[in-house]
């Protein structure tokens, strides 16, 4: 089954992807703290306004993925954000987020040396979320 | 060398790049053009008692506003915001570095919260902005940092004892002023150290695992002027031909590094710098050939082309071997240039070195490196280099 790409039930089997992640869970041992992802709205193709997930990242381990608004998004320490096209090449594991942000295509709010230290487990988050089968807005 | 159908790549290089001698005395032209009226000039103490800094005040003319003379080496998020606070009151419209690579990433720190308000911290973080910054036009008085055509400006948070990168396509300065008289002041020790930090932007772009044939071509250009070129300006600082060939290099290697990454001699350097205070510049001119020899077996094609643009001559030799002779070329070359040679001949400790493999693990140029890095395998380049 394929899950509307970005929903709550994609972003639910998201976070069942990253525990299940065991390179995942020793390349982030030492991560702490929220990250927030936004699509940027996009209503051409039905996304109406920016869709907001926050993600609770704990020591290699996603305590709670969920759905929130742009102004609780903004509150978390990191928050990554993209339109839906470039996100969407993320998660087909076309375009690798720290690449996506040298290019422009992926804003970073949040400490660069920090997220730098922790490329390895942003990459497994890219390939958890490549396993989330997906169906496409744009498509 | 080669690259397979997987490469895709975004070149970005949009400085408006200014070369030759006397060319500083443009910029009161360079201001018009970017529709600036009001500029303030961000340089340091030192060099704003020189004939260099009142020639450019004087080529200012009316457009020229004031000058904020407050930056230090290692640049800091209080002087930015000062610096902002200077160039607010004053209504500044257009800034104006002369000066490193600290002035120049003061200057790309005061150029954001000047356009979009508040202070720098609140803009930390990675092409955060969506409209470009103030104007900005880069007089380089080194070659070494390319800071003028690179997107990112290195900030101290002194408070917090932390660095902070401020990465972003909109900060790239609009117009850099390479101009050789500014660089003719600069001492010996100072012009080889900074040259090597260019040598290593320009090699380390070339062996990462982002490299892309752009900021190759940029960077056997830069390996090939730094080597003809920095024997000429050791022996005579007053050679302008050399000192503008190194002004390029310099600028070009920064524009390869700018779109590629850094990988170990970087991760390393940064280390032995933030824990000893070793010089950037000495610190990646030590630890270049090292880097080499270690990554050999990577990509010994690349190595062999970096050793054909320092000049061996690897006609008959294995890769590998052209690999070697490449390292042996920066030795000879720095040892040429008077540079320390040895980590322990700059005050690292061997007992600092396992710190130091530690510490370059949490580096992101790590992560770039052409092999997979850790902690033990930082500490055998260490010993190497110690």
């Amino acid at each position: 089954m394929a899950y509307k790409f970005p929903s709550e039930e994609w972003i639910a089997e998201f976070g069942k992807a990253i525990n299940a992640n065991e390179e995942y869970k020793r390349t982030a041992a030492t991560w702490e703290g929220p990250v927030a992802l936004i699509f940027n709205a996009e209503p051409a193709i039905g996304l109406d306004e920016d869709f907001c997930v926050w993600a609770d990242l704990w020591h290699g381990e996603c305590r709670e993925i969920k759905k929130v608004t742009l102004e609780e998004a903004q509150k978390a320490p990191y928050v990554i954000r993209g339109s839906y096209a470039n996100w969407k090449q993320v998660v087909q594991g076309r375009l690798g987020p720290v690449k996506g942000m040298m290019q422009g295509k992926l804003k970073l709010k949040g400490n660069l040396p920090t997220i730098m230290k922790y490329v390895k487990a942003s990459d497994e988050l890219v390939k958890c979320a490549a396993k989330v089968p997906s169906e496409f807005l744009d498509e | 060398m080669g690259y397979d159908r997987s490469l895709s790549f975004i070149f970005r290089c949009p400085t408006k790049i200014v070369f030759g001698e006397g060319v500083a005395g443009d910029v009161g032209n360079e201001v018009d053009e970017l529709g600036g009226k009001r500029a303030m000039i961000i340089t340091d103490k030192h060099l704003v008692e020189t004939d260099l800094y009142r020639q450019v005040e004087k080529a200012l003319g009316r457009r020229y506003v004031g000058t904020f003379s407050a930056v230090e080496p290692d640049t800091g998020v209080h002087i930015v915001n000062e610096g902002t606070d200077t160039a607010r009151k004053l209504n500044v419209d257009c800034l104006v570095s002369i000066g490193g690579g600290s002035v120049i990433d003061t200057a790309k720190g005061i150029a954001i919260p000047l356009k979009e308000g508040g202070r720098l911290e609140d803009y930390d973080g990675f092409q955060l902005l969506t409209e470009p910054a103030v104007p900005h036009i880069a007089i380089p008085t080194t070659a070494g940092t390319g800071s003028e055509v690179t997107f990112a400006a290195i900030i101290k948070d002194h408070q917090e004892k932390r660095k902070l990168v401020f990465a972003n396509t909109y900060i790239i300065p609009n117009v850099a002023l390479l101009d050789p008289l500014m660089t003719v002041g600069m001492p010996p020790h100072l012009t080889a150290s900074t040259a090597m930090d260019a040598m290593s932007h320009a090699v380390e772009s070339m062996h990462t695992s982002e490299r892309i044939p752009i900021s190759d071509a940029f960077a056997l250009h830069a390996i090939h002027l730094i080597v003809n070129y920095l024997p000429g300006v050791m022996e005579d600082g007053n050679d302008l031909l050399a000192r503008g060939q190194m002004l390029i290099a310099a600028c070009i290697a920064g524009a390869a590094m700018s779109n590629t990454h850094v990988g170990l001699v970087h991760a390393l350097a940064h280390s032995v710098g933030g824990r000893f205070g070793v010089p950037h510049g000495i610190a990646n001119s030590i630890l270049l050939p090292h880097g080499i020899l270690y990554n050999l077996d990577a990509c010994p094609e690349i190595y062999a082309a970096i050793a054909r643009a320092l000049g061996v001559d690897i006609r008959g030799m294995s890769d590998e071997d052209a690999g070697k002779k490449a390292a042996d070329a920066i030795w000879e070359l720095t040892k040429k240039a008077g540079l320390p040679q040895k980590l322990s001949e700059v005050g690292v400790p061997e007992n600092g070195l396992e710190e130091i493999a530690d510490l370059a693990i949490s580096d992101g140029a790590i992560v770039y490196n052409p092999k997979p890095m850790d902690p033990e395998e930082n500490l055998k380049v260490l010993k190497q280099a110690w």
